[in-house]
């Protein structure tokens, strides 16, 4: 039961009415009408629970794209439906309009569109879908709220990607693909081709040059079908906010455009989620489905607010890796937690894999150490600077341990880091 | 991305309930709010009904404490009396007609338009402990201005029926018959009515002006005693009707309705057009008022920033004044960029610092000493002092 604002027209439509015949009786005479049309239409509204409603929606999409839920209403009800109907969805799918007016004659149906443009990764489930159907008057209607089944899974936005291509580039020019020929990258003998000027004369094949009429040089690639496994860390470092997004958002960034780059270079990515139980893997994915399984993996997670276990990491890392591998750690490089947990236990990870750790720093402490306006923020500077001398000093320790180390802010640590990966691909040491 | 795939769920219709599940259950949640609801009218009901209402102020009809005078009002009720209680000049006025009585209490909230209205009317009047208002109704009486805290008992010595019926009263105080045709009863012991008593009457112009000194007799506590009942009811019960005055100080009109209250000085529609009004509010408060469907929550994640330890660092270290800390961080900071930048390594000992600093940037080797070196500052202005000293320090170093 709800009202509408003919309703209120129709009761102060009373006040010249009573200013023409000024008695009580007026007013309850009026009250009466007004409340017997309100039944009335009420009574001959369609109802709102014989309406069919079906709904469907994009599995998925990436963050700030736009999805649109559809509707799609079916009268049931042998009498013509009038109605308001509001397409409920959680604030942050940041539903444009979800209120829709429909005018359904009975066995017709109709369709309602919800554009969504989600501003949170993660699942978003759909709420309820209110229906409101007026009577024939447009005074007063009945009104449901019904349970249909929704849920959009919203990606990542991964706008990293753009750092992509110039990275791929690169990896061809050391695949000896590229129109430029750089010699020496790589140890993995690919194939023989012609000489052509420019090519160094030491890369020349001479016993396949004598069996042949031309000059032909061997090619060598780096090496492909090497296991990459990301580590993402879900533990409360990750909770904590760098700019306006969670340290975490900037790890599965980077975790992307790293995934896309090496399954690319002909690489086994892997993803490992771990805080202190695994929360998220991806295993054993190739070709273009990888991609699509991390972000689906990634949409999901979100920071818990326990300490991460390192030793069960190394217990996950050894049980999924039987080879050399390249380790990437996306933690965070907070002295204490580092202190307490990773260093204890990263000469067990780096005598046997290549290890990268990736962190995200944060630009604020940059501005906190540069302020000088007043005592305080001397001491904050003070605070700042000794943070900052913490953190190196727990990355040399890190790389005393064999540890690539990458501290980078937000926006840069997934380039940082592929170009990490490119640089340890280009050295040999994967 | 290739094109996305759409889920489409199956076709819902209705939620499960009907006319019929949905009122139960709405009866269900309403029970119990109604039933408090019901509970409290009935208990506010029946406290409202049994007891007529009371008040305490001193000698109103409804009052039963010791001060008040609700006993000689039932008795009068009882006997056929019409007694009217009122608190303004204007019922007074409606309600004295010829052959009734109009009991008068105390003259302090009374104007000079009020007493003359009251010497206006033609009833009886009955007037109780006046001072000043007794020599405007009849000039023939005056207050003797004696003030007796406590009463005493008192004998007639007089003829008039009323005070001889009742012989002896319990009073104190005086009135004076200074006019022709006064009658003075119940002086003081061992006086005369020529000094004063407690009662008076005097006959004019048809009409009978009583006066007591005290309102003693009229009270529940001394009703009962020596002949005050018999006094007190004669005097008020001598008409069919008694106007039962008790002046306000709220009611400041000289009577006859010069001043109407606010209310009646609007037209009577506006009382209607209100009502009207009210009815459109509600209908207004029923249509903004439903919501169409519930709100929908979120979880929301937990937001720390990232500065804010590195801000608490800095909160301690002031708090405890820790100038030494904070100046050897802001030390060590510049120490290790500068030797960075000089291609020095991380491990190089302090003189060898030192030194090439002061290689790079011509300063004396001592200044960069004890710039980077010295004794730690001691208040707010040392410590900004070496931060400002690092950063010129800091921004002279280059590679040599």
């Amino acid at each position: 039961m709800a009202v509408t604002w003919r309703a209120v027209v129709l009761s102060a439509l009373g006040l010249p009415v009573v200013l023409l015949v000024p008695a009580g009786g007026t007013v309850l005479l009026w009250t009466l009408l007004v409340v017997v049309a309100c039944v009335v239409d009420v009574a001959l509204a369609a109802s709102p629970r014989q309406v069919a409603i079906r709904r469907e929606v994009p599995a998925s999409v990436r963050l700030t794209e736009p999805a649109t839920s559809t509707l799609t209403l079916t009268n049931r009800s042998t009498r013509r439906l009038r109605a308001l109907v509001r397409d409920a969805w959680p604030p942050s799918t940041g539903a444009q309009s979800d209120r829709h007016r429909v005018d359904v004659r009975p066995g017709d149906g109709a369709r309602v569109r919800t554009v969504l443009v989600p501003t949170r990764r993660g699942d978003a489930h759909a709420d309820r879908v209110t229906i409101r159907a007026l009577g024939p008057l447009g005074l007063a209607g009945r009104q449901a709220s019904l349970t249909v089944p929704g849920r959009l899974r919203v990606l990542p936005e991964f706008a990293s990607r753009r750092h992509l291509p110039s990275r791929l580039a690169r990896l061809r020019e050391l695949d000896g693909r590229a129109s430029v020929q750089v010699r020496g990258p790589g140890t993995e003998f690919d194939s023989l081709r012609e000489y052509v000027i420019g090519d160094d004369v030491r890369a020349i094949d001479w016993r396949a040059t004598a069996r042949r009429s031309d000059v032909v040089v061997r090619t060598w690639r780096p090496e492909r079908d090497r296991r990459v496994l990301i580590v993402l860390d879900s533990g409360r470092t990750s909770a904590v906010r760098v700019l306006d997004a969670p340290r975490l958002d900037a790890s599965i960034e980077a975790a992307l455009l790293l995934a896309a780059l090496a399954t690319k270079a002909g690489d086994r990515v892997e993803l490992l989620v771990f805080d202190r139980r695994v929360r998220g893997r991806v295993a054993s994915a190739t070709g273009a489905r990888v991609m699509a399984a991390f972000a689906d993996t990634l949409a999901l997670v979100e920071p818990e607010l326990v300490e991460t276990d390192w030793p069960g990491v190394v217990a996950q890392v050894r049980q999924r890796l039987s080879q050399r591998a390249l380790v990437v750690l996306l933690t965070a490089l907070d002295p204490s937690a580092v202190e307490q947990g990773l260093l204890g236990v990263a000469a067990q990870l780096t005598d046997r894999h290549q290890v990268v750790l990736a962190s995200v720093s944060d630009p604020e402490v940059d501005a906190l150490r540069t302020a000088r306006t007043g005592a305080a923020a001397v001491f904050d500077a003070a605070a700042a600077e000794r943070v900052g001398l913490e953190r190196a000093a727990v990355a040399v320790r890190l790389r005393q341990r064999g540890a690539e180390v990458v501290d980078a802010l937000p926006d840069d640590l997934a380039p940082r880091l592929a170009d990490t990966y490119i640089a340890l691909k280009a050295a040999g040491r994967l | 991305m290739s094109t996305p795939v759409v889920t489409v769920h199956d076709a819902v219709v209705g939620d499960g309930t009907s006319t019929r599940s949905r009122s139960a259950r709405r009866w269900r949640r309403a029970r119990l709010p109604l039933a408090l609801l019901a509970l409290v009218v009935v208990a506010g009901i029946l406290s409202a009904l049994p007891e007529p209402r009371t008040s305490t102020l001193t000698l109103a009809p409804d009052n039963p404490g010791d001060l008040g005078a609700r006993a000689a009002a039932q008795i009068l009720g009882r006997e056929g009396v019409d007694v009217r209680y009122v608190r303004r000049i204007a019922d007074v006025q409606a309600l004295a007609v010829p052959g009734s009585t109009v009991l008068v209490v105390g003259d302090y909230l009374l104007t000079d338009e009020q007493v003359d209205a009251l010497g206006a009317t033609e009833a009886d009047l009955v007037l109780v402990d006046a001072g000043w208002a007794l020599g405007v109704l009849t000039p023939a009486l005056a207050s003797s201005g004696e003030y007796d805290a406590a009463p005493d008992v008192r004998t007639a010595q007089c003829d008039d029926p009323d005070a001889v019926a009742a012989g002896t009263i319990t009073a104190s105080g005086g009135l004076l018959g200074i006019g022709p045709g006064a009658v003075v009863c119940f002086p003081a012991p061992g006086t005369t009515t020529d000094q004063g008593g407690s009662y008076a009457v005097v006959e004019s112009d048809g009409r009978r002006v009583v006066a007591v000194s005290d309102m003693a007799p009229f009270t529940n506590e001394h009703l009962a005693e020596q002949g005050n009942a018999a006094l007190v009811l004669r005097a008020l019960g001598r008409h069919e009707r008694l106007v039962w005055y008790i002046p306000s100080l709220d009611d400041v009109g000289a009577g006859g309705g010069t001043e109407p209250a606010p209310g009646e000085l609007l037209p009577p529609v506006v009382t209607i057009l209100a009502l009207q009004l009210l009815l459109v509010v509600v209908v207004t408060a029923l249509w903004r008022g439903r919501r169409l469907g519930r709100l929908v929550t979120e979880r929301l994640p937990v937001v720390v920033r990232a500065g804010e330890t590195t801000r608490g660092r800095g909160r301690l270290y002031r708090r405890g004044r820790s100038y030494g800390h904070a100046a050897a961080a802001l030390r060590a900071g510049t120490a290790a960029r500068s030797a960075g930048r000089l291609g020095l390594p991380r491990s190089a000992a302090a003189p060898l610092v030192v030194d090439a600093i002061s290689r790079a940037t011509g300063r004396r080797a001592a200044d960069v000493e004890a710039l980077l070196y010295g004794p730690p500052p001691t208040d707010d202005r040392g410590l900004a002092q070496l931060a400002r000293d690092l950063d010129h320090l800091e921004s002279e170093v280059h590679r040599p």
